[in-house]
């Protein structure tokens, strides 16, 4: 019989074939390849050299060290071969998403502390216990208590840590120059909030384009209101994750003196934003290696920031400083503090989809990257920064190179870790949208706050909830 | 002597081969097309994340959240449609405008017409990054033009109520394509309808509003849909400008943005999916609207 081809049945032809090839490009991974107990990285030698894609965002000048790093690993373990795969900043979350969903991925993914446990909560990355206790290692006996519980989730590990995320915000840093200019003592840094607003009364300058040369900028959304909710003995949220606690009489308090200082000295928020427009800590145009502006807050990361960006700054240390975070004076209870894991805190995780044997040699360079003084402790070592092995940040070479470590010790010792749910990030996004409110006068800090609290704790409530 | 087969292929070859050469085509909207739309639509009725398990049904659950729980979706709508109130309009104006300018028997014409369409293949990431310096409130180029003036300097990116008036200055700088399209348009209108105006003592504007404007309506027309459907999606220029939070106070939180902060930064894969399917129909919504209203507008002439 002669049959017809007509547009229906041909378009019902293609639509077959591309169904049928969507649906063997969407066939789910094969089975997650948990390790199983004793079957360690560490053991025998395999016969074969297995490769591995390390998929990280050291980029810059870190992709060096991180290759020294790799090499240091190559010469103690010849049956594994890492390709340090170095991916641009831009797109990094849905690169990270859709590496660590997808059917081949890298055997090892750099990860932020919420990433790490949004992962985990969708059974997408392998914990790590298995590995850890075949392996015969003590994670809380090596790490800062505060970085290692940043990278478990409901009892299990996921991670090591890699930086400090723990040393963010425990301490910040000055500029002697700006600050002998403005008549203040460049030897004594701020201790306290009160010291703090003097001192940047005392500094910034305007025209009438705005901030010319600026004492502070104390930042917003949730991580910039969080490290001073700390240093004035507030509390996030609840250690089990499961209350909002910002909108206390410690956070309302802390929001009403960042929204004082920032009118009061800086002429409003859009002035102290304007005036770092189109700059980064990493550009050689920042105000602080310019002598424009007094006192920075930022993480440990500055010190390789500093190194690379200005090395002559960096090398004359008699130019910059570091103290604790200041604390309000006000408050008996508040003392200087860090935020540990609130953002940031990045850790190194391994996908279910990958197979058993990279997925052990994922797990055995991690370890030689977390813990080993010749891997992650020479990388951070080589860019000033403080590792979260405490036993590396004994060395004595950094005391030499920056004379302000013991204060960097003390601030990593001040640090509080943050307990953080899966759903951490959109409130974060509530506390920024909040706090810009307060900022603007949209609401009074109290009232803004009693907001944030609101939503938040609704997020909060339907994650524990489904 | 032939098979049967043969004999089927050689009666039909003509078809086979038409349709073999709008093959790639139908594929490739199967694949990156229907699809994607089908699944996206499935997924917007579920709790989706980066998982690879099968997602949990949630009804119309994600669709409630959007209409009732999220004050974001409001705040990224009303964003965009501000955006596009303002700058669909003013880039129309500014295309067509130049075009009829570039229509002119001028000297050097090809040299100008080049000039006016480069803005538009610069890359977005590139334009965004030149306008970020340019919106700077202390050495940027508007500030410093404002300040010539004895006009108050702005803060076009700090400043919450500037934020979009800065993303339509912005917008419109890359109107190149649009204007190509409007100078199509005018080259096809027919000199003998001028002649006729002239001969009738009518006058440069009597000419613009008679003739010119009503025979390039089609191009307007599309032109306009054209400008709406990307002024919804309007996305990496605000993405690069103000990050994916869209600056203070969320105002320059168009709603692509919203979109992608909860695909990738929340994971809520499901929810963006609801998102896009609600963004489809608004998009779909206007599209009706001026089509159907298109008749009394557009002229088509003797249709």
């Amino acid at each position: 019989m002669d049959r017809k081809l007509t547009r229906r049945s041909f378009l019902k032809v293609a639509g077959v074939s591309a169904t049928t090839l969507a649906v063997a490009a969407c066939a789910p991974p094969s089975p997650a390849a948990a390790p199983a107990e004793g079957d360690m990285a560490e053991g025998a030698p395999s016969a074969e050299r297995v490769e591995i894609e390390f998929m990280n965002w050291w980029g810059s000048h870190r992709e060096a060290l991180m290759d020294e790093a790799i090499a240091n690993f190559h010469d103690m373990n010849s049956d594994v071969q890492v390709n340090n795969s170095v991916q641009p900043w831009d797109g990094r979350a849905e690169r990270a998403a859709t590496a660590v969903a997808s059917n081949n991925p890298p055997a090892l993914i750099m990860t932020q502390r919420v990433e790490t446990y949004q992962f985990a909560h969708e059974n997408l990355i392998l914990p790590i216990d298995d590995y850890v206790q075949a392996s015969g290692i003590d994670p809380d006996a090596i790490f800062y208590a505060g970085e290692i519980n940043n990278q478990r989730w409901q009892g299990q590990l996921y991670s090591f840590p890699l930086p400090t995320g723990g040393g963010n915000t425990g301490q910040y840093f000055y500029n002697k120059t700006v600050l002998a200019e403005a008549g203040l003592d460049p030897e004594t840094p701020v201790a306290t909030w009160q010291e703090l607003t003097e001192a940047s009364r005392a500094i910034t300058q305007k025209d009438d384009l705005g901030v010319t040369v600026m004492g502070a900028n104390l930042g917003g959304g949730a991580f910039g209101f969080g490290r001073w909710l700390y240093c004035n003995a507030g509390q996030f949220v609840s250690d089990d994750a499961r209350t909002i606690m910002f909108g206390s009489a410690e956070g309302v308090e802390t929001l009403e003196w960042m929204v004082d200082f920032t009118n009061e000295i800086n002429g409003g928020i859009d002035n102290a934003n304007e005036f770092f427009a189109g700059t980064s800590d990493t550009s050689a145009d920042h105000p602080y290696y310019n002598e424009k502006l007094g006192f920075l807050f930022t993480g440990v990361w500055q010190f390789g920031h500093l190194q690379a960006t200005d090395p002559d700054m960096w090398a004359d240390t008699s130019t910059w400083g570091v103290g604790q975070m200041p604390y309000n004076s006000n408050n008996a209870d508040a003392a200087h503090a860090g935020v540990a894991g609130l953002a940031g805190s990045w850790g190194y995780v391994i996908p279910v989809a990958t197979p058993q044997d990279q997925a052990d040699a994922a797990y055995q360079w991690l370890e030689f990257f977390g813990t080993h003084e010749q891997g992650g402790c020479l990388f951070l070592f080589n860019q000033g920064r403080p590792s979260p092995v405490a036993q590396c940040n004994e060395n004595p070479a950094y005391y030499d190179d920056n004379p302000y470590w013991s204060t960097v010790l003390k601030s990593l010792a001040s640090d509080v870790s943050v307990a953080v749910t899966p759903v951490q990030a959109r409130i974060n996004d509530v506390v920024g949208t909040i706090v810009d409110e307060a900022y603007f006068g949209q609401h009074s800090p109290a009232d803004a706050l009693a907001k944030g609290v609101e939503e938040s704790q609704r997020i909060l409530d339907e994650f524990w909830a489904g | 002597m032939l098979t049967g087969m043969q004999r089927y292929l050689h009666h039909h070859r003509a078809k086979w081969v038409g349709f073999a050469f709008i093959l790639p085509w139908i594929l490739s909207a199967l694949w990156f097309d229907l699809i994607p739309f089908v699944t996206n639509l499935y997924l917007s009725f579920t709790d989706y994340s980066v998982s690879t398990s099968t997602p949990d049904w949630l009804g119309i659950e994600n669709y409630r959240e959007i209409l009732e729980l999220d004050p974001l979706f409001t705040k990224s709508l009303g964003n965009t449609v501000y955006y596009l109130v303002l700058g669909v309009p003013i880039r129309l104006v500014v295309a067509f405008a130049i075009a009829v300018l570039l229509n002119l028997r001028i000297h050097a014409l090809g040299t100008f017409r080049t000039i006016f369409y480069i803005p538009s293949v610069v890359p977005l990431v590139a334009v965004s990054i030149i306008f970020f310096g340019m919106f700077n409130a202390r050495y940027g180029i508007f500030n410093q033009l404002l300040i010539l003036l004895d006009l108050p300097p702005v803060r076009w990116l700090t400043r919450p109520e500037w934020i979009k008036p800065a993303m339509i200055i912005m917008s419109t700088w890359g109107f190149g394509a649009q204007m190509v399209i409007f100078l199509a348009g005018l080259q096809g209108i027919p000199s003998e309808l001028y002649e006729a105006a002239e001969m009738d003592g009518g006058s440069y504007w009597h000419q613009l509003f008679r003739i010119t404007i009503p025979m390039v309506s089609p191009v307007i027309f599309f032109n306009l849909i054209i400008g709406i459907i990307g002024g919804f999606q309007v996305f990496a220029s605000a993405y690069v400008l103000l990050g994916s939070g869209g600056g203070p106070l969320n105002a320059g939180l168009f709603y692509v943005l919203h979109i992608y902060n909860n695909a990738f930064s929340y994971f809520r894969l499901g929810y963006a999916a609801a998102l896009s399917v609600v963004l489809f129909l608004i998009i779909l919504f206007f599209t009706v609207i001026m089509v159907r209203t298109s008749d009394r507008w557009v002229y088509y002439g003797d249709a």
